[in-house]
């Protein structure tokens, strides 16, 4: 058992914890782009020849190279991106005819978007749906609720995609849900207001951002589910019912923070997927983010745009699992971290 | 200097005006440009509508993907966005006609000296930037010295190799010293014309991350720029001073290009009234679009040909009765018809039906594994050891074909490998994606037996590259095949200035390749184009299917 220690104590262990994990992270990212940067030019072809046309002069696509600076040495070109990597420019989209840093500024605002909301519908849906069925284990409802949770956990994500969009495409369907299903505004968004936009943009969310997290959320009900089982059948339970407490405050109030504990772990292993999944769902739904930039990049060979992508996508991931380990620490308060 | 007029196409009959200022005034055009005249007049094709009516609406094009940016200078080269510069945003000195020949567009006129070595632009003299300034000689001579200057990785500088040097006359002349070739205006019907006072003190290191390119464009075009959002949209919108002479302010208000990257999706949004054109509407999807009353397709023939190429430095391919037994086993017609939905022609050999130098008599080699058979026994190639794979000195007639990633040429690999079988030949397709497999096919070790690909041909044809013996070591010399005395047919092609000659000269060109199938040609290919029902004016051919965009309009109910 820990000994009783000051909050300011505490507060210095969590920084220190913090700080240790920052600093493992450095490593672990440089890795991340070194190995990107080897794969990319071990996979033959470059930028150059990636847009192969017979018109373009062989002294012109030799200074293309050059201007690239593909000409030089690999160990060369490897430092130089790191280089632009710590000044923060990242280099030169050659696919995008600007900055690698203008071209990322405008991407990865809207993957944050997607992939944030898609979050919340993960963990707030699927801890709904895996309370309702604890409570109501081996009901009908608890198990269309399984059945229902485990066939979308099975479900690729741009099937869901093309699925969802064929149905809102339906005639039948489209006369009274009118939902988009490309882009992320309408034509003539630039002439709406405020709320106006506002709505513009949660109604061009509900698509992909239902196709990117709602496998997800039937495996968060899955857990939620278990690990509520798990609490409700314990002592302290018990006793909260028998000093004549409300089921609602039962479960709301003393079993949730409990059944949380495994769940929040979880986020550290969905995040990943939640960024892999932006690469296909992003595609199918014409969302202007990161995934499609990545996708892009490679099938371009942008060198620049591949590494600056995958650095952001690894460090978002690292950052993912640092919170998830200290809301872990927040939400049980036998965790804590920085003490020897 | 004595003046020889150039522009000597046929006069494509009376102009189609929208109303009958829009006539007059075309004829009157007509009638100034002498030899020179054109189909350049504006309007559609139904007459009855007037032009009231036909104005306003916004048009929403749906493309698979992004246009990077709209400055010609910055590579890589984009085909969207080359139509965008040439058609939307920007003027290019001269249009081209359907029979591929020059149109004035922003040069008024032009004249040729009698050595064919200087050639001078009158240009108009009532377009303007779309921040207020002339368009004057000082921009062409910008344009055209950029598109020299040797700092600057320009793609297509290839089109004014023969351009030597420019000077301006005055506001709206400008002179140009050339060494003479037959359609020598080509580059500036391709190039549009840029604005000195925006881009003349870039320096050239920056100028492909200027913002010029991709969130700033001044242009001088029928459309102006409103705004890019990256990987989402283009937004253009009716530039109201466009000049009338050349049919003034486009019908649309606004013109949107999106990026739809997911074919299905695109097909979705086309069907339910978001998007009013799709330009790449998949083969299978074709039946939908034309059974829904709302919407229409348009094809159209283009300049791209699938084939495949075979390396005929290996031994096992260098010899031409095989590679003829092998384009006569395979059921190109069946494969069109599975893998394109009927979209093109059995293709004849390298020249295609949109050029005006294709002969109609020809056939393309016929579907006939007997006699494909019977030219592989006469190589020596005989299944000598029963086990159905033909066999030559104790080697057996297997190789491996590269494909595209892209869904249709894989079906077309498989079903290629069916029919060769059927022949005694074992064909094996291996996958990759497309930088890896450009990567493979340029390699100086030519590491592959042969390869599956579609190609868009130049408008104007010059494939010494892919073909001359002089020309070895091109990294475009996929098949090594080359014939001496072919060279020299070769050569003349950009030479010959007089249109039967060159005719000619193409059509000896085209069936010497043939002959030799250092491809196999498989088929030419046809776009598809689904757009709604209520969009009219909308012409498209192998110049490029923004050709017409200034005289698209939305029938009031599509609005």
């Amino acid at each position: 058992m820990a000994p009783a220690r000051s909050p300011l104590r505490a507060g210095q262990g969590v920084l220190r914890y913090t700080g240790r994990r920052l600093l493992e992270a450095v490593p672990l990212l440089l890795g991340i782009v070194t190995l990107t940067f080897i794969l990319l030019h071990v996979a033959p072809g470059d930028p150059t020849t990636a847009y192969f046309n017979p018109n373009i002069p062989p002294d012109v696509l030799e200074q293309m190279r050059r201007n690239l600076g593909l000409d030089r040495p690999l160990p060369v070109q490897y430092l130089d991106w790191l280089r632009s990597f710590f000044t923060g420019h990242f280099g030169y989209s050659f696919s995008q005819h600007r900055p690698v840093a203008a071209v990322i500024g405008d991407a990865l605002p809207n993957t944050l978007l997607l992939s944030g909301v898609s979050l919340v519908l993960i963990f707030v849906l699927g801890c709904a749906v895996g309370i309702v069925q604890a409570v109501r284990q081996y009901s009908a409802l608890d198990q269309v609720l399984t059945v229902g949770a485990l066939t979308l956990y099975s479900v690729p994500g741009f099937w869901l995609g093309l699925m969802l969009i064929l149905l809102v495409s339906a005639p039948a369907v489209s006369s009274w849900l009118h939902l988009p299903i490309s882009g992320m505004t309408s034509i003539g968004y630039d002439s709406m207001g405020t709320w106006g936009r506002i709505w513009d943009q949660v109604r061009h969310l509900v698509l992909p951002t239902i196709a990117l997290g709602l496998a997800s959320a039937a495996g968060v009900a899955r857990y939620m589910r278990g690990s509520m089982l798990e609490v409700i059948r314990q002592d302290y339970i018990r006793t909260a019912r028998a000093k004549g407490l409300g089921e609602r405050e039962v479960i709301l109030g003393h079993a949730l923070r409990n059944a949380l504990l495994p769940v929040v772990s979880l986020l550290g292993l969905y995040l990943p997927l939640l960024f892999g999944g932006t690469v296909v769902i992003e595609v199918v739904f014409s969302w202007p983010g990161m995934g499609r930039l990545l996708y892009d990049g490679i099938l371009a060979r942008d060198y620049p745009v591949v590494m600056a992508a995958t650095f952001l996508f690894g460090a978002l991931v690292v950052a993912g699992n640092l919170v998830s380990d200290l809301l872990y620490a927040a939400v049980d308060p036998r965790v804590r971290y920085g003490e020897r | 200097m004595r003046v020889l007029g150039r522009c000597r196409s046929p006069a494509a009959g009376s102009p189609r005006g929208g109303s009958a200022a829009r006539a007059a005034l075309a004829v009157v055009l007509a009638a100034a440009l002498a030899a020179c005249g054109g189909e350049g007049a504006p309007g559609g094709s139904a007459g009855s509508v007037p032009d009231s009516a036909r104005r306003g609406g916004t048009v929403v094009i749906a493309g698979q993907t992004e246009i990077p940016g709209v400055d010609p200078l910055v590579p890589p080269p984009d085909y969207m966005a080359s139509q965008v510069e040439r058609y939307v945003l920007f003027m290019p000195l001269v249009q081209l006609g359907s029979d591929l020949g020059f149109r004035p567009w922003l040069a008024r006129s032009w004249d040729v000296s009698e050595d064919s070595t200087a050639v001078v632009f009158h240009l108009r003299d009532d377009v303007a930037w779309s921040d207020g300034e002339p368009v004057t000689a000082r921009d062409v001579a910008f344009t055209f010295r950029k598109a020299k200057d040797p700092d600057i990785p320009f793609p297509n500088r290839a089109y004014f190799d023969r351009w030597d040097s420019v000077s301006v006359v005055d506001a709206h002349t400008v002179r140009f010293r050339i060494r003479p070739y037959s359609q020598f205006l080509f580059g500036w019907s391709q190039v549009p014309v840029l604005p000195r006072h925006v881009l003349g003190d870039v320096p050239d290191s920056a100028l492909a991350g200027d913002p010029f390119g991709t969130s700033a464009p001044v242009g001088d075009g029928p459309f102006r720029f409103v705004r890019h959002d990256q990987g989402d949209r283009w937004v253009f919108e009716a530039n109201p001073d466009f000049p009338e002479e050349l049919g003034g302010r486009p019908w649309l208000d606004r013109l949107v290009y999106r990026v739809i990257p997911d074919e299905a999706t695109a097909v979705a949004e086309l069907a339910r009234g978001e998007a009013d054109l799709f330009m790449n509407v998949p083969p299978g999807a074709l039946d939908r679009v034309r059974s829904d009353s709302s919407l229409k397709v348009v094809t159209f023939p283009t300049s791209t040909y699938a084939f495949v190429a075979w390396n005929t430095r290996r031994p096992l391919l260098s010899d031409a009765r095989v590679r003829r037994a092998l384009t006569m086993a395979m059921d190109r017609e069946a494969m069109l018809q599975a893998v394109r939905g009927g979209l093109g022609r059995v293709s004849a050999g390298p020249l295609g039906p949109w050029h005006w130098a294709y002969d109609t008599a020809w056939k393309p080699l016929p579907y006939d594994p007997d006699s494909a058979g019977a030219l592989l026994d006469a190589a020596g190639w005989r299944d000598t050891d029963g086990d159905g794979i033909r066999d030559r000195h104790g080697r057996p007639f297997r190789f491996t074909l590269l494909v595209p990633d892209v869904r249709i040429r894989q079906d077309i690999a498989v079903m290629m490998q069916a029919d060769l079988r059927k022949v005694g030949v074992y064909l094996e397709p291996r996958t990759r994606d497309f930088a890896s497999l450009a990567g493979a096919i340029q390699d100086p070790s030519r590491p592959y037996d042969a390869f599956l690909l579609s190609w868009s041909e130049d408008l104007v044809i010059d494939d010494r590259d892919y073909w001359a013996c002089d020309r070895r070591e091109n990294p475009l010399q996929f098949s090594g095949w080359c014939e001496e005395t072919l060279d020299a047919v070769m050569d003349s092609i950009p030479r010959a200035t007089d249109r039967a000659e060159k005719r000619r000269l193409l059509r000896e060109y085209a069936e010497t390749v043939q002959r030799a199938q250092p491809y196999t040609f498989l088929f030419d290919e046809d776009r598809a184009v689904g757009l709604r029902a209520g969009l009219e004016g909308v012409e498209m051919d192998v110049r490029g299917e923004l050709r017409t965009v200034r005289s698209w309009w939305l029938r009031p109910g599509a609005r």
